[in-house]
């Protein structure tokens, strides 16, 4: 019997500039960690293969999760929303624990890109913590904001590599736990969630 | 402690693109940048060279579908988004 085909599920990682959205992806898919900042322009795409339980099946699955990295630019967000999240199965709402104000910003985000994949799952990612928190956050704070959207969350560190490697699981199963019935994917790659 | 700033993407694409004119990520946000302006013609035939560099460029088909709806060109929107189920990953 032939093993399974992969999975592939489009997820978009979200928030303002600076977060560290490129960096988790880099720790995520290749382990590394790089402290200059080089702003990301435009979009950029990363495969990440991932062995995960199917809460469907009886065994792991094998994920290819299409990772979206989109620049944190608001001011275009809205003119670009249906050219980077059509189709998204998942979003990771990055904030960054040492800037209060891009915490609140993750509303913005996530309604643009529900706006155009619907109410897909959401993940929250509070970055930077190997750093100092931002002292204007009162003490939970960050878990009450969280709590009230009803999104999982977890602190990460692209540095460290804290937390990462667990957001993207979590991330994953809860798509997989919620996905409708799948159709074959036309490129031979593994099913996909109907757009 | 230092003040955050914003980068400013205007300011980073026009680097960028001072030292190589045919980045296409560059690229790809100018013509966004000049549809946020009101230029939208202007945004086409920038997102054209982006495509004619790289015509899976992620987002870049779409992103001319929603241009061209936004002149009332909706057959040349269909056109672009039927090509953006065609390529994109």
């Amino acid at each position: 019997m032939s093993a399974p085909a992969p999975i592939r599920l489009k997820l978009c990682m979200a928030g303002e500039a600076t977060v560290g959205k490129t960096s988790l992806i880099r720790r995520s898919v290749l382990d590394e960690y790089d402290d200059r900042y080089i702003a990301t322009l435009g979009t950029k795409i990363t495969k990440k293969v991932m062995s995960v339980q199917d809460p469907k099946g009886a065994g792991p699955a094998t994920v290819h999760a299409i990772l979206w990295d989109i620049m944190g630019t608001p001011t275009l967000r809205d003119l670009l929303k249906e050219a980077y999240y059509h189709g998204a199965e998942g979003i990771f709402a990055v904030a960054d624990q040492t800037r209060k104000e891009t915490l609140a910003a993750l509303d913005a985000w996530a309604r643009s890109i529900r706006s155009v994949a619907g109410d897909i799952p959401t993940f929250g990612l509070v970055n930077k913590k190997d750093l100092d928190p931002d002292p204007q956050f009162a003490a939970g704070e960050i878990e009450a904001f969280f709590e009230k959207r009803g999104w999982p969350w977890l602190y990460t560190s692209a540095k460290t590599g804290v937390g990462v490697e667990e957001g993207f699981r979590r991330l994953t199963e809860t798509i997989l736990a919620d996905r409708p019935i799948l159709k074959p994917d036309a490129s031979g790659d593994g099913p996909r969630r109907p757009s | 402690m230092t003040a955050f700033v914003q980068p400013d993407t205007a300011v980073i694409v026009r680097q960028r693109l001072l030292e190589n004119a045919e980045d296409v990520d560059a690229l790809f946000v100018l013509a966004a940048l000049h549809a946020h302006d009101g230029l939208v013609a202007e945004g086409i035939t920038v997102l054209d060279r982006v495509l004619r560099l790289d015509p899976a460029y992620p987002g870049a088909w779409r992103f001319k579908a929603t241009l061209h709806r936004m002149r009332g060109e909706n057959e040349a929107g269909q056109s672009a988004w039927d090509r953006a189920e065609d390529v994109e990953p």
